[in-house]
């Protein structure tokens, strides 16, 4: 220590420099860490994906991922982080088209509920229904991801848009676009009707815009 | 504590580094340290283990670099450097849980970012590893963060119990327990860290009525 | 060791120094006579479940306050009575068919941690059989929200089924039950229930007698209001704190009613409706967790009413009224520390406060 600062004071450009050497340590650190973690994090991530699209989509072997942009059109997408509205379409075995999987989201009770709905272009119809995040009230709104009654409303929910998609009382369900609600967590039950109208009306004409490129995978 | 100069601890000394995180000065029961996570993340067993976990990585790798690094820091940046150290951890527990578990990752949330801040471990840097070994460092650091990943498994136990009939994911009491939605809630964290404090205020006042009485 | 008594054998204080005979015990006895009518309608209402449901929780009270002044090393204090009331008052505001043992832990909760670890009658800061309805509220969210019809058939031959439940088991599912024994097409919700989540309306006329759906004793207006009536009358109770609720709640929903009739119902119906009346008369008007200064007590009324209203009309929940006097009992120390009286020949200094 050659300064002669008084008080012990050390010089800017010391405190600069070690400063700087505990940046450095520090930045290798994460940035192996991020390189190391990189593969799993994205393997992590597809996996879960796919589970998702399999289980709502059941016999959908292949997979296929399209961006929307803003005036409609697709791009087929390798990964599954990129940003914005996107389609999952699973094909089977013969690679023929059994439906696309759709994301949503709006209000509920707590906070916004994010939910992944799959749609069949044959049935015009909406043919499964998975709550994908939520923070609703345990033993209460949470009943929109278990109640059996409640997730059959979704093996056949007309969606050819000709009527809105909408929730009704618990047990007044007449109509195939009617989601009956569950008694008790009707709040929650309303915001997944709202969910997937909104998704629904937006997505929709855009699948059967694109139907033919969808069908034939590319 | 004056053992500032790093002569080779003794065996008992590196022992009560330990213990004193472990049970004397229990982070959340006894100094009540750390309450974010505490409270936040403890509505389940596994998350309550999740965030001990990576709190013991932080805390351990954390005092081991600072004190390596102890001689070095002048004291103008010493925070400055404690918190670049910290959140390096950080970031890397933080990547590390996205590539084990995305449910888990999922379920902790911003809370293992908020590690950077949980003050137990900038005042394990400025109060232990700032001044100790290496060695004593470690030690302190797995103590304190064993601590706290106790305390944090008391109470993500007793609220998954409670609040779900589950341990880990596996139901206790079979399909038609009532579950007490309340110890899931933010309110139940408050409760249950509560009835904790409370029965080891009554242990710790009835170990020393009876010291009373012994004299 | 020797515990810091909390009755000194002295005591010292300025005046008055006459008292009346008037104990708490006195108090306490009349505040049950003024609740009975309204616990044998709550019986004719819905039948035998509903006095299970007024013995348990009124034991589990008595019990757990015994419980407590023996752990401390206190005479019992249950000779009171005021822990009586707490047990009635926790009861009325359950469902009729709620669990028997989750009204015993409801009474354990209200007493022991909504008085007993305060330091007993007079140390609590809030309303102890509300502390306890909270703890359910937020614990059993789907029991506590399970309603049944009034007048059910063979109501005083059969317990409503959930109330047998086994203790921490799960109350069964009623609605078969329901549809067997119901009078009319009702299907158990409540008055505000019923306007919050499927607009339908309910005539004030039953609102009024008490032959609807609610928890087990809130439904009869003009029972409650004949026991405020009472208890003014012997000068038992501040009616100025139910006035000043009932009428910041009137003119609140009136103001909402006006604004848009086709959404916000009758300022009539929400006095008449829900725990409102009940909580008014016999919870607000609690002497422990009211203020004691002149206009502090119409205050603490008016901030009552206007949270009830406010979370019944823009909340999520169909009723507030507990969770208004809850935040009510905690505002009211600042309530009284800002509307400290002038005492006489001083001089209010600016910006100074007590």
């Amino acid at each position: 220590m050659n300064q002669a600062a008084p008080q012990n004071m050390p010089s800017s450009a010391k405190l600069i420099q070690l400063m700087g050497t505990v940046s450095l340590v520090c930045g290798l650190l994460i940035v192996s860490t991020h390189q190391a973690t990189l593969a799993p994090i994205r393997a992590n991530q597809e996996t879960i994906m796919r589970q998702t699209v399999a289980e709502l989509l059941p016999g959908a072997n292949k997979q296929i991922t399209y961006g929307v942009d803003g005036s409609g059109n697709l791009t087929v997408l390798q990964g599954v982080d990129a940003p914005g509205p996107k389609l999952f379409a699973g094909y089977d075995a013969s690679g023929k088209l059994i439906g696309v999987v759709l994301e949503g989201a709006d209000r509920g009770y707590a906070d916004v509920i994010r939910a992944m709905y799959s749609y069949s272009l044959e049935k015009q119809a909406i043919i499964g229904f998975k709550v994908t995040e939520l923070k609703e009230t345990p033993g209460l709104g949470d009943k929109i991801v278990t109640d059996p009654k409640f997730l059959a409303n979704f093996k056949e929910l007309d969606a050819s848009l000709k009527n809105r998609i909408v929730t009704v009382k618990s047990g007044t369900k007449k109509n195939k676009w009617e989601i009956d609600a569950i008694s008790g967590a009707t709040i929650s039950s309303r915001a997944v009707g709202r969910l997937i109208d909104k998704s629904a009306k937006e997505m929709i004409p855009i699948i059967q815009r694109n139907r033919q490129r969808i069908e034939g995978g590319n | 504590m004056a053992h500032a100069h790093g002569n080779a601890p003794s065996p008992s000394e590196s022992m009560e580094a330990f213990l004193n995180g472990l049970w004397k000065q229990n982070p959340v029961f006894v100094q009540v340290l750390g309450m974010c996570p505490t409270l936040a993340v403890t509505n389940s067993a596994r998350n309550a283990a999740a965030m001990g976990l990576a709190t013991i990585f932080v805390l351990v790798c954390s005092n081991t670099l600072i004190s390596l690094v102890r001689k070095l820091v002048q004291k103008q940046v010493r925070i400055a450097t404690y918190i670049l150290i910290i959140a390096t951890f950080v970031t890397m527990v933080d990547y590390i849980i996205k590539a084990v578990s995305v449910d888990v990752y999922k379920a902790l949330g911003p809370f293992i970012a908020l590690i950077v801040v949980n003050c137990i471990i900038l005042g394990r840097a400025e109060a232990f590893a700032s001044k100790n070994s290496v060695g004593k460092s470690i030690l302190d650091g797995l103590g304190m963060g064993l601590g706290f990943a106790i305390a944090l498994f008391c109470l993500g136990g007793v609220r998954e119990i409670l609040g779900a009939g589950t341990l880990f994911g596996v139901s206790l009491f079979g399909p038609n327990f009532q579950p007490w939605v309340l110890f899931l809630l933010p309110s139940g964290g408050f409760f249950t860290l509560a009835g904790w404090l409370l029965i080891f205020t009554w242990w710790k006042e009835r170990k020393k009525r009876m010291a009373e009485a012994q004299q | 060791m020797s515990a810091p008594s909390l009755t000194p054998e002295i005591v010292l204080h300025t005046s008055p120094h006459l008292h009346s005979a008037r104990s708490v015990g006195v108090i306490m006895r009349n505040v049950v006579y003024a609740m009975l009518p309204i616990c044998l309608y709550g019986v004719y209402n819905f039948g035998i479940s509903v006095v299970a449901l007024l013995v348990v929780s009124t034991l589990s009270c008595v019990l757990t306050e015994h419980m407590f002044c023996r752990a401390a090393g206190r005479p019992s204090s249950i000779k009171d009575s005021s822990v009586i009331i707490t047990g009635i008052l926790l009861g009325l505001t359950l469902p009729p068919g709620f669990p028997l043992w989750m009204a015993a832990v409801g009474g354990f909760v209200a007493v022991g941690l909504g008085k007993m670890l305060f330091g007993g009658l007079g140390f609590n800061v809030f309303n102890p059989a509300l502390v306890g309805r909270a703890f359910l509220q937020a614990a059993f969210p789907t029991a506590i929200t399970t309603y049944t019809p009034a007048l059910a058939n063979g109501r005083f031959a059969e317990f409503i089924p959930t109330t047998l439940t086994f203790p921490f088991a799960q109350p069964p599912v009623i609605t078969e039950w329901i549809a067997r024994v119901r009078i009319d097409a009702f299907s158990g919700a409540t008055p505000l229930t019923a306007l919050k989540f499927d607009k339908i309306g309910t005539g004030l006329t039953p609102l009024f007698w008490g032959n609807v759906a609610g928890s087990a004793g809130e439904t009869s207006v003009i029972l409650i209001l004949l026991g405020g009536l009472y208890l003014v009358a012997r000068n038992f109770m501040d009616w100025r704190i139910t006035a000043a609720m009932l009428l910041s709640a009137f003119v609140l929903s009136g103001v909402f009613h006006l604004s848009n009739p086709a959404a916000y119902p009758h300022p009539l119906f929400m006095l008449f409706s829900g725990g409102l009346m009940l909580g008014a008369v016999f919870m607000a008007t609690d002497m422990v967790g009211s203020p004691v200064t002149p206009l502090g007590v119409w205050i603490y009324g008016g901030v009552m009413g206007a949270l009830t209203i406010l979370i019944r009309l823009l909340g999520g929940l169909p009723e507030g009224v507990m969770y208004a006097i809850l935040i009510g009992n905690a505002v009211s120390p600042m309530i009284d520390n800002l509307t400290q009286p002038r005492v006489y020949g001083t001089q209010r200094k600016t910006g100074a406060r007590a």
